[in-house]
């Protein structure tokens, strides 16, 4: 009986293990395939994922990190597919968070990020670019980005004068803004703490009746402006161009006190005396150091790919508000724009 | 936090005697209110700032400048790519096995570990997955999670086998322990990217961390509980110690091992959403997509995937066949080999039938819990915010929490010396269980005072007090009264488990749209994630006191109200405590959750670790010191009292 039973399952096993084999063997050319089509058709925010293979061999593949926004996916996808198709490199786009990124960019694990909103990261930039000199600077993207003072247009509507910061002086136009938490003093709503900020000090130096709160998150940021718009209840708060919402909430900006050299100047000496608007962010390209030796010809297409805001919108939209795979928005704009792509060749 | 049940020393109110007590009570606080008027506010003298911040970012610092130029960091990072080979291996193998196969697997392993209906959950949990619309990208959070657990296991239960068998390990590891436990898991992520790399090693080293002390705690405990007797017994026979701990202890222990499993996957799957932020591509991607874009459908949708995942390799992993005395197994079960050579072969037709079907990929079927869960919201957004009779609405609740109870609250302790509340933490200590428990009060709280954010400390304890008074006040009664109806505890274990493992991620958004950017959401969602374990043990509390005593009041005539006053309660009492003890931990470990929606504090700031880690990992680190010390002084005061009552009980 013992013996039965140990031939039975010698038997099953060999059986099993024979059958894996055949399932591996028959799925393996499937198995790379699988891994992008379903993505593609559920549409992540990372486009497809995986390699091409059809591509290998071609040249080194290369990672691209994706962030939390449209506009980088829309960058990363549309260089996938050139350094794919044109060049022969298969191309891996990586989800993560922006400060994840330049850990990766540092350690090769990634190899580019193709935007970068410099007023975040002055740091990493001089620990990674200038300091350690493991990653480097590829140049601009293209557009400009500006990060401002916002109110929900009713607002405007209802008090022109809060069309400007001077209107914020008025303490009972400023408690429009208040809060259970913020009590006599209006809110002033900022997002994540990722994100470059000098409200409190334009608020402490402007001598306005505000106070600065944190939400913590871009998802909480947004959930307020949603809120403020369904209830028509009056919010101020930080936000930025591009953004997505932008097309969705009528969202205007308040006028801070122009730039000027003294307020840039304390702004780079951090002595908490910066007291006007937001310069413009220009978007710029890092990639790994290592990139221009392993793949060289990826490296200098990199360097040379940018994208105009209106282009970047355009693709962004069709995402956004077309509800398209950034992977197929990406692909319908490269189709429809072959001049474009030549010139990053040249 | 711990379950083990340390004898209580006699605490000093038992040695004054009642009165005593009473008057030396009235007199601390008549004393305190007095000192509280006279003094002011005091900020933390320089001298005991310990500038946790300075040198924790300067660690990072030279972290960031010899990642790639140490052999040291080198080494560490080659232990990353082993994790990742391992994980790659499973992703792999679930691919192999096309959804139909992993199906089968599950019920496969469910029925020969559990039974039939044990498999059926499981299976139908896993196959539940697609039906949400993520199957493939769960398969990878699924490779992630299994690779975790594996490791989880293999590192805890050695380690709590090393604590279990003696008492200074223990008292070595316990701080350890909580350190991981409640360290945010923001203050780590981006070091340990630093150190593993980008994505699936950091994530799995980071999920580590977190759910390694269920799994040393609970086998520790498990082998403390191994009865007297039977220990005594393998000696008296002449086993070995490794022989009585693999013939004797180990199989006496197996149940809390097991817990600790459940514990260990429940934590794991806790995490997989945090961990999505650095890149590991899985589920947990789509979910911050959901949230990132107010798309709550989505966010949903992706956040019952990981539900079901955990549900199902929790209901295989630790189920256990439950044979009926009396009953005894059937014949064709006896020989485990064969049926589990069977059960393989089951599997392997099921994936070359996905094959040969050309079903590959898992089928466009798909059941709406996103768009459910939307429209749930969209009804409360527009009818529970405002206009609700008598109660009025979320709107003026929110108002009133912040305005008539946090503030007054929070400012009370703010502008209380910090000496002050330094003192009074450690006179609780000292009534509560004596001068060790006082000791370590006044240590964790010179702590804190000691990393120089004592405001937001203040701060945070006075939300994390607050959450714990709403969540109590919840589970105690619910879950007495699901202790003592069947039917109640059957209704409520599906949300009880849901409320467990979706990513708490997913519910910020309606939680901000409800209560609005603020404390409150924060406080809110800490409810949502400790009202389960709460209710759990509270309910268990009840159902595990002796028939005996109840019965007894019963045939004195008393009413079932006074039976469960007098009788059922305060037997229960410990279970309860222990139910307390546990809420105030879960809500400790939300605080960082609520500094993403506006709850500020020690949360908002060891969230800078994660988001500015170039200037913030120093306030980060001390942040979460600063959380940790405070979750040691909660714990340890709440599980004194429980002791505490217990000797009160006993009669003398």
């Amino acid at each position: 009986m013992r013996t039965r039973i140990r031939t039975s399952v010698r038997f099953a096993a060999t059986a099993i293990a024979v059958a894996l084999v055949a399932v591996s063997c028959g799925s393996s050319g499937k198995a790379s395939n699988a891994t992008t089509a379903p993505a593609g058709t559920k549409g992540p925010a990372t486009g497809a994922v995986g390699t091409n293979p059809a591509a290998a061999g071609s040249g080194a593949g290369i990672k691209l990190a994706v962030n939390a926004w449209t506009g980088s996916a829309v960058n990363a996808n549309v260089a996938k597919i050139v350094l794919e198709s044109k060049l022969g490199t298969p191309t891996t786009l990586v989800a993560l968070d922006e400060n994840a990124a330049w850990v990766g960019l540092d350690a090769g694990s990634l190899d580019a990020n193709l935007e970068i909103w410099p007023s975040g990261h002055a740091a990493d930039y001089q620990n990674y670019i200038t300091d350690k000199k493991s990653v480097v600077d590829l140049g601009l993207l293209g557009p400009q980005a500006k990060i401002g003072w916002y109110v929900p247009s009713f607002v405007i509507d209802q008090h022109p004068t809060l069309a400007t910061w001077e209107g914020f002086k008025d303490p009972t136009l400023a408690k429009l803004f208040a809060t259970a938490n913020t009590g006599a003093k209006g809110q002033f709503l900022m997002g994540d703490p990722s994100y470059v900020t000098y409200d409190e000090q334009i608020i402490k130096n402007l001598n306005l009746p505000l106070q600065f709160v944190v939400a913590g998150s871009e998802a909480a940021l947004i959930t307020a402006i949603q809120q403020a718009e369904t209830d028509k209840t009056p919010l101020l708060l930080q936000f930025w161009q591009p953004h997505w919402l932008q097309s969705k909430v009528k969202l205007t900006e308040v006028k801070l006190p122009a730039v000027t050299d003294a307020c840039l100047a304390s702004a780079k000496a951090a002595d908490g005396k910066y007291a006007c608007d937001y310069a413009p962010d220009p978007l710029y390209k890092a990639a790994n150091a290592g990139l221009e030796a392993k793949n060289k010809k990826a490296f200098d297409f990199l360097k040379k790919f940018q994208l105009t805001t209106d282009q970047q919108n355009t693709i962004a939209a069709t995402i956004d508000s077309d509800k398209m795979d950034p992977a197929a928005a990406a692909q319908k704009w490269v189709d429809a724009n072959p001049d474009v792509v030549t010139a990053w060749l040249a | 936090m711990s379950q083990a049940v340390l004898p209580a020393a006699p605490a000093p109110v038992a040695l004054l005697g009642r009165t005593t007590t009473r008057v030396v009570g009235v007199a601390a606080v008549i004393v305190g209110i007095v000192v509280f008027k006279v003094t002011r506010q005091q900020n933390v003298p320089s001298w005991l700032d310990l500038h946790v911040q300075r040198h924790a970012q300067s660690v990072y610092h030279w972290i960031v400048q010899n990642t790639g130029r140490n052999w040291f960091l080198d080494a560490i990072k080659s232990i990353g790519n082993g994790i990742t080979w391992c994980q790659k291996r499973g992703l792999t193998f679930l691919r192999l096995l096309h959804w139909t196969g992993v199906v089968a697997l599950t019920f496969v392993i469910g029925y020969l570990r559990a039974g039939w209906r044990t498999a059926t959950i499981a299976a139908a949990s896993m196959f539940a997955i697609g039906l949400c619309g993520f199957w493939d990208l769960t398969m990878v959070t699924l490779s992630i999670m299994i690779v975790a657990v594996a490791f989880a296991m293999l590192i805890g239960v050695p380690l709590g086998i090393w604590s279990g068998l003696s008492e200074s390990a223990e008292r070595r590891l316990r701080p350890l322990l909580d350190t991981a436990q409640v360290m945010p898991a923001y203050v780590y992520l981006i070091p340990c990217v630093a150190f593993f790399g980008i994505g699936v090693p950091a994530a799995i080293v980071a999920t580590l961390v977190y759910a390694v002390p269920p799994a040393v705690r609970l086998t520790s405990l498990g082998l403390r509980q191994v009865p007297v007797v039977s220990t005594e017994v393998g000696m008296s026979f002449g086993s070995t110690g490794p022989q009585l701990l693999r013939k004797v202890q180990l199989p006496l222990a197996r149940r809390s091992v097991l817990l600790g499993l459940n514990q260990v996957i429940m934590m794991a799957f806790g995490l997989v959403v945090i961990a999505s932020q650095i890149g590991t591509g899985d589920v947990g991607v789509r979910v911050l997509a959901g949230l990132q874009k107010l798309d709550a459908n989505l966010a949903f949708s992706a956040g019952f995937c990981i539900v079901f995942a955990a549900i199902a390799l929790d209901r295989i992993t630790t189920g256990e066949r439950s044979l009926k005395p009396g009953r005894p197994m059937p014949k064709w079960m006896a020989d485990r080999r064969a049926l589990w050579a069977a059960g393989l072969a089951v599997v392997v037709v099921a994936a070359l039938s996905a094959k040969v079907l050309s079903v590959q990929q898992y089928p466009s079927w798909r059941v709406g819990i996103g768009s459910w869960a939307k429209s749930v919201i969209d009804w409360l957004d527009k009818h529970a915010r405002h206009g609700v009779p008598l109660i009025g609405g979320t709107d003026s609740f929110n108002t009133f929490l912040v305005r008539d109870i946090l503030i007054p609250f929070r400012s009370m302790l703010q502008s209380a010396a910090w000496w002050l509340v330094v003192g009074v933490v450690t006179l609780i200590g000292w009534v509560s269980k004596g001068w060790r428990l006082a000791l370590l009060c006044a240590l964790a709280f010179t702590g804190i005072a000691a990393m120089h954010n004592w405001d937001l400390a203040m701060d945070t304890l006075s939300q994390v007090l607050i959450a714990v008074i709403i969540s109590v006040c919840l589970a105690v009664p619910i879950g007495v009264w699901s202790g003592r109806s069947r039917w109640l505890e059957t209704a409520l274990r599906p949300f009880l488990d849901t409320a467990q493992v979706l990513p708490q991620f997913v519910y910020l958004v309606p939680v901000v749209f409800l209560f609005r950017v603020g404390p409150t959401p924060g406080m809110i969602a800490a409810v949502i994630y400790a009202l389960p374990p709460g209710i759990r043990l509270v309910s268990l509390g009840l159902k595990e006191v002796p028939l005996a005593p109840r019965e007894a009041a019963i045939s004195f005539g008393a009413t079932p109200r006074q039976e469960l006053i007098k009788v059922q309660l305060p037997l229960a009492f410990k279970s309860i405590m222990l139910g307390i003890n546990q809420v105030i931990l879960m809500v400790l470990a939300t605080v960082i959750i609520a500094g993403l929606i506006g709850g500020g504090a020690l949360g908002l700031e060891a969230l800078g670790g994660f988001t500015k880690p170039n200037i913030k990992m120093g306030d980060g680190v001390a942040a979460g010191v600063s959380i940790v010390l405070l979750a040691m002084v909660l714990d340890r005061l709440t599980q004194a009292w429980g002791n505490r009552s217990d000797q009160e009980d006993r009669p003398t």
